[in-house]
């Protein structure tokens, strides 16, 4: 008995302050922000620093989730200067031959890199560093439309706007697909009886996302309505939490999804 | 002059008469090795070009994709260190959709 006390005083304390950290938004240029960390016996460089923000506006997540193959978790890729050198992950694009608006897109690793090299190397392997960047989040997107609450960029309605046309297919590493035919929007039930069911748009995931992106590894099951999950589990970066609250828009913008009219 | 064309033609013709010998293949890959060296990546691509049709596929066409992916992964395996980490990885989200929407249509 003293034991379910003490268990139940330290989720008390613990479950609002992890609750609370969830619901803190950074700041926009930091916002998706993800530090790859070298593996163990990997390169001595600094981490990377990898921007969400100016990915995003140039590919859609499928492109770089799916054709390339990052996985959705940090640091659980595989990431190595290899890879990258033969023409997969960063080096997909980053090779140093393949164009971006007429430019070439700089090559990600050398296997033999030379000490002159070490500002191309910085580029990526930025973390702890003063690194001048080609772009800048601010000048970037200062013709983005911006959530009012958050100053985060709406994503949605930039592309609605004709302001980013993210990319969906890589020549040499997308496969040749048919166009989508999505399904059906569906109503998802909320747990709160004060709050609007959720809308939930196939069209809007899976214009950026394709199928799997989601399903199964985000959303396993196959049956509606089998697996209940709630905004704690969300809080804490599972289910839809995955990407919204960390590279999606955040959880505080609840009409977004809370969107059928109460009856 | 007209030995010389007259030995040149009789030349190519004994040549032409001599069958196209396997040791060919022992120098650099013709088209054909290269064919059957990236076979591998055809079939993925015909493959996982399916996923966004998945859906509206039916419970055998995905058996057999399923039954694809199985079959293909063996090869995959047998490639160098980085590919096949990287399509495992891609080939494993393409069987992984399939069986979860055959989950579905035969839980409906």
């Amino acid at each position: 008995m003293p034991l379910l006390k003490t268990v139940l005083i330290a989720a008390a304390i613990l479950l609002p302050a992890a609750w609370t950290n969830a619901w803190d938004v950074p700041r926009p240029s930091e916002y998706g922000k993800v530090i790859i960390r070298s593996s163990p016996g990997g390169t001595a460089l600094a981490p990377v620093r990898f921007d969400h923000w100016l990915h995003r506006a140039l590919y859609t997540c499928r492109l770089c989730h799916v054709d390339i193959g990052f996985a959705m978790e940090e640091n659980t890729t595989g990431i190595t200067a290899d890879t990258n050198v033969k023409g997969f992950h960063c080096g997909s694009c980053h090779n140093g031959t393949r164009l971006h608006g007429g430019k070439k897109i700089f090559a990600s690793c050398s296997l033999n890199a030379k000490p002159e090299e070490g500002t191309r190397c910085s580029r990526c392997h930025s973390v702890g560093k003063k690194v001048q960047k080609e772009y800048d989040y601010a000048t970037f997107t200062e013709k983005l439309p911006q959530d009012r609450m958050t100053d985060l960029i709406d994503w949605e309605k930039a592309e609605a706007n004709g302001l980013v046309h993210p990319a969906d297919n890589l020549p040499g590493v997308s496969l040749q697909r048919p166009s989508l035919n999505a399904q059906k929007d569906f109503a998802l039930t909320s747990r709160s009886a004060w709050m609007p069911d959720i809308i939930f748009s196939h069209k809007k995931h899976v214009m950026w996302n394709g199928c799997e992106v989601c399903h199964p590894d985000i959303f396993p099951s196959s049956k509606k309505g089998t697996v209940k999950y709630s905004m704690f589990d969300i809080a804490a970066g599972r289910y839809c939490g995955l990407c919204h609250g960390r590279v999606a828009f955040p959880l505080n913008q609840c009409e977004r999804c809370h969107a059928k009219p109460v009856q | 002059m007209q030995k010389f064309i007259s030995m040149t033609v009789v030349l190519a013709a004994v040549l032409s008469l001599v069958p196209c010998s396997p040791a060919g293949a022992q120098g650099a890959p013709g088209p054909a090795a290269v064919s059957a060296r990236d076979d591998w990546k055809a079939e993925f691509e015909a493959i996982c070009a399916g996923t966004q049709d998945s859906a509206a596929m039916t419970s055998d066409e995905l058996k057999n994709l399923i039954d694809r992916c199985d079959k293909l992964r063996s090869r995959i395996e047998k490639l160098d260190e980085t590919p096949r980490k990287v399509y495992l990885k891609r080939l494993q989200m393409c069987r992984d959709l399939y069986a979860f929407v055959l989950e579905y249509k035969e839980k409906k």
